[in-house]
């Protein structure tokens, strides 16, 4: 009898024996683990909870093999989760591992366990899922030490950031490129070819004009006609103007006395004063006297100006003394 | 009336004789006043002109011993008033006072009542007392009470203001300064000069006293022809067009000087210009105006009249800068 029984056990045991490792293939056909990075926190701080799932090759390319992470809610017993991966894959030799990482928290003092996971595993289409559960994790959430005997700190003031040349980066690059722009810009005008100036082609000169002005007033009969006044200020005019142009004289915005006097120091214009003071004394009194000089002495003024204007008159070649623009465009 | 070519010459010999006075009469103030020939050139172009004058200058130039010496040399009477913070316009012009014995308010006349007065830092008066002077100025007359009384001609203001401490000062208006003819701005005499002043004060006896060379009768005579010394009608347009370039420089290609003037020459700049240059001509001894008369009394004229802006300020542009610019501008006739 005794016999009987201890044949049957060892016959179970064969069978058992037999059998277990079928059992622990099906129980291997997902290796799931659940990782925290600490295991000691202070209060606060944040753990982050690693869950894997392993699975072959040939798994990973069953289309009905199907491995379900567990959801986890916002809260679990003396955890917050803070924050969630997305679910990411890679290989390892003939591994796929499939991984999620989880952030928590913990307000709560004490040692506490990370409840464990369960995964949802589908061998098959129409197969029912399987569970497979990884292991809790203890986690111990530390106090931070406050000594109650010491008063009250005072809230720390608003520190400011410690200055980095990288908070400037893009408006330093903007400026960079509007120096480099504006250097090339500048270049680009400096190099480039100048046009020709265009040289203007002296046609008459200033003493060749009152020449031909104290002609037309000579022909225009004007104090022959009684306009006296006219005549005069004309004639000075005329040669003002040639002042102006031939030795750079202001001398249409000069009164007869100052025009004496600034002439002095062109040489060949101050050697005809006296015919200059003379013919511009008759003109004022014509001007602004209503004196009526004889014919001799309108006569002898227009010859005044001419001997003036043919003793002044510059050789052949570029305008003498002081000369500005010696030379003028008809217009 | 048309003036013809005839009477201008006739005006012309005329003035010619009538102002002999002029030289004899800078002659004679040449005696104790040394140098400063351009103050009385100023002073006497405002006695002719019917103008007065507000003189610019640091203490001890002169000015109250210029006046002094005019009026003795005029015949005139003289009157000299400092001006002070607790003046009242009845020091100035005069008031009523009580006569128990008669039982009536008669006048007793200020300083006002002579033919020159001698307005010393009119700008330390406050305003009241200032523009009292400025109205009997204008009007030439003062009314104390019920009754008016026309003041003595010539009647001449020479009025000074000092350009330095400026603190505790009121300064004239510019509506007031512009009733001045002239402003004329003295500088110090020459190292010659004030040579010869030394030597002066220290012997007495080398200057001798101011003689009457004229009456005040014969300056309202001086008047009557300078009112009558020619200004052909070029000289006029001359004129205008300095004028005008202190209001619009722009149009006188000045454009430059737009920014720095805050506002130009009044009409009665235009008048005064008008009647100063006309006793310049007087005194020079012509019947006629020339553009040299217009220029050489024009700074005088003007200085007071144009406005700088706060940006000519801060450039230390000076009204004299700017009518330089406009005179160089300017076409003469």
């Amino acid at each position: 009898m005794y016999k009987q029984q201890v044949i049957k056990r060892i016959f179970l045991w064969c069978i058992l024996g037999l059998l277990s490792p079928f059992s622990l293939l099906a129980q291997q056909a997902v290796d799931v683990t659940a990782k925290a990075d600490t295991n000691s926190i202070r209060i606060g701080e944040q753990i982050k909870l690693q869950l894997t799932a392993t699975l072959t090759a040939q798994q990973f390319k069953d289309a009905n093999f199907k491995v379900l992470f567990p959801v986890l809610p916002d809260s679990l017993a003396h955890f917050e989760v803070v924050t969630r991966s997305s679910l990411d894959t890679s290989i390892n030799q003939d591994q796929h591992i499939l991984h999620q990482t989880f952030t928590l928290t913990s307000f709560d003092s004490g040692h506490w366990e990370i409840p464990p996971m369960r995964f949802e595993v589908f061998t098959g289409a129409n197969a029912a899922p399987d569970s497979a559960v990884t292991l809790p994790i203890g986690v111990d959430v530390n106090t931070v030490a406050v000594d109650t005997t010491k008063a009250f700190k005072p809230i720390k003031a608003v520190q400011t950031v410690p200055w980095s040349i990288w908070d400037y980066w893009l408006y330093l690059a903007i400026g960079a490129a509007a120096v480099l722009i504006i250097g090339g810009l500048i270049w680009y005008f400096k190099s480039r070819p100048k046009k020709e100036p265009v040289i203007k082609v002296p046609t008459v000169t200033p003493y060749e004009i009152a020449i031909a002005d104290l002609k037309a007033l000579k022909e225009e009969k004007v104090w022959q006609q009684g306009d006296i006044k006219q005549y005069y200020t004309r004639l000075t005019d005329i040669l003002r103007t040639y002042f102006e142009h031939q030795f750079g004289i202001a001398a249409l915005e000069q009164t007869s006395e100052e025009l004496l006097q600034n002439i002095k120091p062109v040489t060949k214009l101050n050697q005809q004063r006296d015919k200059l003071r003379s013919l511009l004394s008759i003109a004022d009194l014509a001007k602004f006297a209503k004196l009526q000089p004889t014919a001799d002495e309108h006569e002898g003024c227009m010859q005044k100006a001419e001997e003036i204007l043919e003793w002044t008159k510059p050789k052949a070649g570029p305008a003498e003394e002081t000369g500005s623009d010696a030379t003028l465009e008809k217009a | 009336m048309e003036n013809t070519s005839s009477d201008i010459r006739q005006l012309n010999e005329k003035i010619h004789q009538a102002s002999a006075f002029v030289d004899l009469l800078t002659m004679e103030l040449g005696k104790v006043i040394v140098g400063q020939r351009y103050m009385v050139e100023r002073l006497l172009i405002g006695l002719l002109a019917q103008g007065h004058v507000l003189l610019e200058g640091v203490p001890g130039l002169a000015k109250t011993l210029s006046i002094k010496s005019l009026s003795s040399a005029i015949n005139a009477k003289f009157s000299r008033i400092q001006f002070t913070p607790d003046l009242l316009p009845a020091d100035v012009v005069g008031t009523m006072i009580y006569n128990q014995q008669k039982n009536e308010f008669v006048v007793r006349r200020g300083p006002i009542f002579a033919n020159f007065i001698l307005a010393d830092e009119i700008n330390r008066a406050p305003a009241k007392v200032q523009s009292a002077l400025l109205e009997a100025m204008q009007e030439r007359q003062i009314t104390i009470g019920d009754t008016t009384f026309k003041l003595d001609e010539p009647f001449l203001v020479l009025a000074t203001q000092n350009p330095i401490e400026q603190e505790g000062t009121y300064t004239l208006p510019e509506a007031q300064v512009d009733r001045f003819m002239l402003k004329v701005v003295i500088g110090y005499p020459t190292k010659e000069e004030e040579k010869q002043i030394i030597r002066q004060n220290l012997n007495p006896e080398l200057s001798a006293p101011i003689r009457p060379i004229i009456q005040p009768g014969d300056i309202l005579e001086a008047r009557k022809l300078v009112r009558e010394v020619y200004m052909d009608e070029k000289i006029e347009k001359y004129i205008l067009d300095i004028v005008f370039a202190t209001r619009n420089p722009e149009e006188y290609k000045l454009n430059k000087l737009k920014p720095l003037i805050a506002y130009g020459g009044s009409p009665r700049a235009s008048i005064n210009l008008a009647w100063a240059a006309k006793a310049y001509a007087f005194m020079k001894r012509r019947g006629y105006v020339i553009p040299e008369d217009v220029r050489n009394i024009c700074f005088d004229v003007m200085r007071h009249r144009v406005g700088l802006t706060y940006e000519a300020e801060a450039e230390n542009v000076t009204s004299e800068n700017i009518l330089s610019e406009i005179l160089n501008a300017v076409e003469v006739p």
